[in-house]
């Protein structure tokens, strides 16, 4: 089996053996004699995606053949992205039957509400894999917004839309076969944590295949982390591992721009550029692909342990760094942040006190 | 101790360093000390005419030993005052310079860097009004590691790099964040509002101010900080998380700040937070930053009672 390239370390992994394996060889001696030694039961995998963009599972896929090797080792009882399963085949389950399931996506409608719940029952690890799940990201952002000025804008107001009929969608509908119902659609957009009891994190959007595979070799290695740490993923922040030269008090900011309208040096700090990154608040392990590309950090990795609101943080940071005594050309200097909200909480804005006070 | 002997040399040791030029202009007026706000609020001793004096009698060990040597925060209220003009700050930079070389050590509350936690971002670095923190390279645990230090000779505790720091890897006893938290708490008061007041030490010239906040009830309770740069906005969103009504943060005026760009600094993050309640459809004024200059005696009644009225209407109309 190809060894894992161990760019990143899973935070706070600590060596358990977890004896599943164990006790079913010990259930039955009759067996033993009579029969050559059993192969203790595959572990057994899920991957499910509720609000997501399918970015998550293109990650996981480019584990490449590494994939096909973990798929000898563990039996998948559900994963609708790539095969064929139905819901029944989940609700047929036994509790806790499932050893570990990876879940994407933020819970967005009652349909996520409930296979999140379904998923919790059957599954003995709850992962909740990727930025959706772990804080929100992108489609959190809906929380800019409550969900009938959403559908306003989506069935009745978007100027590419022609509908002199004014079409919104109906709960049931009623087809040849019977009646159809589509899921609800809730206000607020919420983390997985938000919704069930969540065992471990695995940020990233998406998380890198590297830390996935890091992810899968010590799960199966009965490496458990402790519960509700944050795996595949460093304990600091990108900072950290960026080998940009760091600015001083000469390099405050007189005013922000957007990466494109610079041509960015690709050796010194955005910040001391003048470009807004997320990196001082955003945790290291994705390998910094933005940042070698010369684009800012866009922060979905989440904040680094003890912080709780990583858009505020980075706000802090930000603001710290406006170099003027003049109230007028302060604010002069914020209007050149064009989306200070979405610029700061783009993938945590589901899992932000912020958030939290809106939907209170 | 020949003080004649020591008395040209250390003048001139003081006026070679740049800020120390103008050391002998002073005509020991005290206009300086009639604007400081070190010596009305935490140290009587505290006299800049007179370090002047000290250091053009030449007596170098009373110079170091002085409190006025290390308590100056280069606030430069006194400096447009001076009818000499003299860069009062600028001097006395220079005598502490001078003192830090023979050993001596600054006696001021600093800030700790958590090197476990720092990731070297370098936001102190760039935030400190004072340039005390700097990045270095280090072993940690056996790897090396590039992390903060705070040189606690240069810093002046205004815990501006404690609230920027995106982390919470840096510190400062007395208003760490468990600390603050701690008192962020305010028990229901039956549809009274609650109102947290974060109030800079420096803002409130006149006792009287001091000891009308004191007067409050329960409902609102005031927090000291050292410097109103020591707000972050999680901080806010915490108090309106727990149930508190607002957060009233009360700051330097532009240009007063003692601690320099302490005002700048939170003014433009509270700003940041209410143009993010603007975006989020949420912006119900629960969140002031009030920014009191030297001459604006009394005005902290009129901030505190007008946004507990604010707060009263917002709760009404909830």
């Amino acid at each position: 089996m190809a060894k894992a390239k161990s760019t990143a370390k899973s935070t706070k992994a600590k060596p358990k053996a977890k004896s599943k394996a164990k006790s079913t060889k010990a259930k039955s001696t009759k067996a033993k004699r009579t029969t050559k030694k059993k192969a203790p039961p595959k572990p057994k995998l899920a991957f499910y995606w509720a609000a997501s963009c399918g970015g998550c599972e293109i990650s996981v896929v480019e584990l490449g053949l590494r994939l096909v090797e973990t798929g000898e080792l563990v039996d998948i009882v559900f994963w609708p992205c790539l095969m064929d399963f139905k819901y029944s085949d989940v609700e047929a389950l036994k509790d806790g039957e499932i050893t570990a399931c990876f879940f994407n996506g933020a819970i967005r409608n009652s349909e996520g509400e409930h296979i999140a719940k379904l998923l919790r029952e059957k599954s003995q690890l709850l992962i909740a894999f990727g930025s959706c799940s772990h804080t929100g990201g992108i489609p959190g952002l809906a929380n800019f917004y409550d969900a009938e000025s959403i559908l306003e804008r989506v069935f009745d107001t978007v100027p590419s839309l022609d509908d002199s009929r004014g079409t919104r969608p109906t709960k049931t509908t009623k087809v040849p076969e019977g009646k159809i119902e589509i899921p609800t659609f809730y206000d607020q957009v919420k983390t997985l944590a938000q919704t069930v009891k969540v065992d471990y994190y695995m940020p990233g959007c998406p998380p890198v295949v590297d830390q996935i595979w890091n992810v899968f070799q010590a799960l199966l290695a009965g490496q458990i982390p402790e519960k509700g740490a944050v795996i595949g993923a460093d304990a600091k922040t990108n900072c950290d591992v960026c080998p940009r030269e760091k600015g001083g008090s000469s390099q405050r900011v007189k005013e922000w721009k957007r990466p494109h309208e610079v041509e960015l040096d690709p050796d010194v700090c955005f910040l001391t550029q003048g470009v807004i990154c997320c990196g001082p608040a955003t945790r290291a392990g994705c390998g910094l692909p933005c940042i070698s590309g010369n684009m800012p950090c866009r922060g979905c990795y989440g904040p680094p342990d003890d912080v709780v609101d990583q858009g505020a943080k980075l706000l802090s940071a930000i603001g710290a760094l406006v170099d003027t005594d003049d109230p007028e050309v302060l604010g002069q200097i914020l209007d050149t942040i064009a989306d200070p909200a979405g610029t700061s909480y783009r993938f945590g804005l589901a899992n932000s006190v912020l958030s939290e006070l809106k939907y209170k | 101790m020949s003080h004649t002997e020591a008395a040209e040399t250390f003048a001139d040791r003081v006026r070679a360093i740049p800020g120390g030029e103008h050391l002998e202009m002073c005509y020991s007026c005290g206009t300086c000390v009639s604007k400081c706000m070190i010596q009305q609020k935490i140290e009587p001793e505290y006299n800049p005419r007179r370090l002047l004096r000290l250091v053009m009698m030449g007596l170098e060990e009373e110079a170091f030993q002085s409190p006025t040597t290390w308590l100056c925060s280069e606030c430069d209220l006194c400096y447009p005052a001076c009818p000499q003009e003299i860069h009062i700050s600028g001097v006395i930079s220079a005598i502490r310079q001078l003192a830090i070389e023979v050993g001596y050590e600054s006696p001021l509350d600093t800030v700790s860097v958590d090197e476990a936690k720092c990731s070297g971002c370098g936001i102190c670095v760039m935030v400190c009004p004072y340039e005390a923190p700097h990045l270095i390279e280090k072993e940690i645990d056996g790897q090396m590691d590039r992390v903060s230090e705070v040189d606690p000779n240069i810093c002046r505790g205004c815990g501006t790099c404690v609230a920027a720091c995106p982390l919470g890897a840096i510190a400062r006893e007395g208003v760490s964040n468990a600390e603050i938290y701690k008192q962020i708490k305010i028990k229901k008061q039956n549809g009274v509002p609650r109102l947290v007041v974060f109030v800079c030490d420096w803002c409130l010239r006149a006792d009287d101010d001091v000891t009308l906040l004191e007067s409050y009830p329960e409902n609102v309770r005031v927090i000291h900080i050292p410097c109103s740069g020591r707000i972050d906005p999680e901080m806010a969103l915490r108090a309106l998380r727990s149930g508190i009504d607002g957060v009233l943060v009360c700051g330097c005026a532009p240009g007063e700040c003692h601690f320099k760009r302490g005002t700048q600094v939170s003014s433009c993050k509270i700003d940041l937070l209410n143009r993010v309640f603007d975006q989020m459809n949420m912006n119900d004024g629960r969140v002031r930053f009030a920014q009191i200059g030297t001459q604006d005696r009394g005005r902290i009644r009129g901030e505190v009672d007008g946004m507990l009225e604010h707060l009263v209407a917002w709760k009404e109309a909830r």
